[in-house]
């Protein structure tokens, strides 16, 4: 069994790695189905694995929420409550990952470009968000930012505690997507552009974004999913007050508390199709964005 | 004068690659700058573009000076010898890079573009991506490139250095005859000194950060300034002290009584249609001798044969610790 999964392993990185070389929309020139015996296996495992830990119970909500037919799922929006959290929850995931992006670019920039003393330090606190339980990250913002605030910076129970809730976890996602890719560009590439007469923010915009985008775009992804599901955080730094900060999945929670799984299901199973949505429109956009060069 | 460098010296550290550097570089030109790796050359090429600075010293192109300008406003092409192109780009958009930020009209940006790749041989890959190109074809892309903003200088860092042989071949030949078309003050940097010969039009040897010698490949072959150049410059070998090239050293089975050295044959090598000797003097000297395999025959000399040595009359040669030459 052994050697047949180190066979396994092996022949899959061929089928794959040639895809990933593909550039823009050439032909498929490889047949759709490349897979060996062993590849075959390596398949099979990755996809028993996969379904056993994440699409059977996503099918079990969806097929939960869906016993109700299309009702189940409007009756669940037209709740105003609900359809305020949703809102809170997308809204502030969406300013958390538009933040992100530039604060997220600048870290991994100032980490990979510039010298300074506790660099090395400052490169591993950056994980530390996201390493703590999140419940002691809530912790740690309300001594901040709480009601005895030494900044005198009272947000807590209010909308912007969610927004720094979201903003504290996500933080690490798009520095370090962005780190390792930064470190792998050329420097005789800028070079080029300088002696062309490119300007630093030329350089910048036509030569060093467009290597980054990918990059960009993949932890924003990840820190667009993150903050949705953000929960621990919260309970103590927002106060989860209907209409005001109360978040998507803290409500779900308060579904479940009331026993009503189907209502539960049914929001989950929103939340899910709006990540979703996301994954996808930001997938087309950094397509688009590659094709155009 | 295109190019005049002035006291140019660079330190990293501890280290001295550029030690009070003076060179100027004629107008339209292919100029070669020669010399062993980590002998300071790339850095001087980086200096007069810009990307290095000098610690001390000047650089003026056209006779301006530059020595604080900035790369973007020196006007020079730069050629890298791992190509620096710009991955997410086409070919047409990588060349038309330069006459974009300059805002040039759309349209003459693209009559450039297709002059330039139709210069470089690469029209029908206009729309590929630069990963879509051979080694070869990806520097003749970057040429086009630094080309298309009409430097003053076009500068080329080892810029056949990353190809094999016999691309590298036909790249310098190229380069040569696109130099011929287009006749901008070219500076390139090689250790290859085959490749200096044959392409230059006057090579600068730089060694240990310093200028050695400054001439036309037939100036330097001829007249080598010191043992360093000559032997960076072909095979050379000692007799009695003075540095000289092998297929100079003649050798005979009697001794005509002019000085000869005597020796024992110690080495015979056949390398294709030449012969080479290792020839051991009474001093303990190893003297290496070239010669065709007719020679041989006819002289009729083996390994441990007994034969006199000497340097035929017209050789090169140099004293072994620099110095002037001197022909015998």
């Amino acid at each position: 069994m052994s050697t047949a999964l180190s066979g396994a392993t092996i022949d899959t990185t061929g089928p794959v790695s040639p895809q990933g070389r593909r550039p823009g929309r050439a032909k498929r020139t490889t047949p759709r189905n490349t897979l060996t015996g062993g590849a075959g296996l390596g398949l099979g495992i990755t996809m028993l694995w996969f379904s056993l830990l994440v699409l059977l119970p996503l099918s079990a909500i969806v097929a939960r929420a869906a016993a109700g037919g299309w009702d189940s799922y409007l009756d669940v929006l037209r709740n105003d409550q609900t359809w305020a959290a949703v809102l809170l929850t997308v809204r502030s995931a969406a300013i958390v990952t538009l933040i992100n992006i530039v604060m997220g670019t600048v870290i991994a920039w100032v980490l990979v470009r510039d010298r300074f003393p506790g660099k090395a330090i400052l490169n591993v606190i950056i994980d530390v968000p996201f390493a703590l339980p999140t419940i002691v990250a809530g912790l740690v913002l309300l001594a901040l930012y709480g009601p005895n605030s030494p900044l005198g910076l009272n947000w807590a129970f209010t909308e912007t505690s969610v927004l720094l809730a979201f903003a504290f976890v996500t933080l690490p996602f798009i520095v370090r997507t962005v780190q390792p890719v930064l470190e792998e560009l050329d420097a005789d590439v800028e070079e080029a552009a300088a002696s062309l007469g490119a300007s630093r923010l030329t350089i910048f915009r036509r030569i060093i974004l467009p290597s980054l985008f990918p990059a960009i775009i993949a932890g924003a992804t990840l820190s667009f999913a993150r903050a949705i599901s953000e929960f621990g955080s919260l309970v103590l730094l927002s106060g989860s007050r209907p209409f005001e900060t109360e978040v998507a999945s803290v409500r779900i929670l308060s579904f479940i508390e009331n026993g009503s799984y189907a209502t539960a299901a049914a929001l989950a199973s929103v939340l899910l199709a709006v990540a979703l949505a996301v994954i996808v429109v930001l997938d087309i956009v950094q397509r688009r964005v590659a094709r155009r060069g | 004068m295109s190019i005049d460098i002035t006291g140019v010296t660079k330190k990293f550290g501890d280290f001295v690659a550029l030690d009070n550097v003076n060179v100027t570089i004629p107008t339209g030109q292919l100029t070669a700058l020669l010399g062993p790796s980590g002998g300071g050359k790339s850095t001087l090429l980086r200096i007069i573009a810009g990307l290095d600075s000098a610690d001390e010293g000047s650089i003026s192109i056209e006779g301006a000076d530059a020595t604080k300008l900035p790369p973007q406003k020196r006007n020079v092409g730069f050629v890298f010898q791992h190509y620096a192109v710009f991955k997410h780009m086409t070919v047409a958009k990588n060349v038309a890079f330069g006459l974009e930020i300059r805002k040039r009209p759309k349209a003459e940006v693209q009559r450039r573009v297709e002059e330039l790749l139709d210069l470089v041989h690469l029209s029908q890959f206009s729309h590929r991506m630069p990963s879509q190109l051979s080694g070869g074809q990806r520097q003749r892309m970057a040429l086009a490139r630094a080309l298309a903003v009409e430097p003053t200088v076009l500068l080329l860092d080892e810029p056949f250095g990353a190809l094999d042989a016999k691309v590298r071949k036909e790249l310098r030949d190229w380069l040569r005859r696109l130099h011929d078309e287009v006749h901008v003050t070219t500076v390139f940097v090689t250790h290859d000194q085959e490749e200096a010969l044959e392409v230059a039009d006057e090579i600068v040897v730089i060694n240990e950060g310093r200028v050695e010698q400054i001439g036309s490949p037939e100036q330097l072959y001829d007249e080598p300034a010191n043992d360093f150049v000559m032997g960076f410059l072909g095979e050379v070998t000692t007799l009695g002290g003075v540095v000289v090239r092998p297929h100079d050293v003649e050798v005979a089975l009697q001794p005509s009584g002019n000085g000869e050295v005597a020796a024992t044959v110690t080495r015979v090598l056949r390398v294709g249609f030449e012969v080479r000797l290792t020839v051991t003097t009474e001093t303990g000297e190893e003297v290496i001798v070239t010669m065709t395999r007719s020679h041989l025959r006819q002289l009729g000399a083996d390994e441990g044969t007994k034969v006199w040595l000497s340097i035929s009359k017209g050789a090169i040669t140099v004293a072994r610790s620099g110095g002037v030459p001197a022909t015998v």
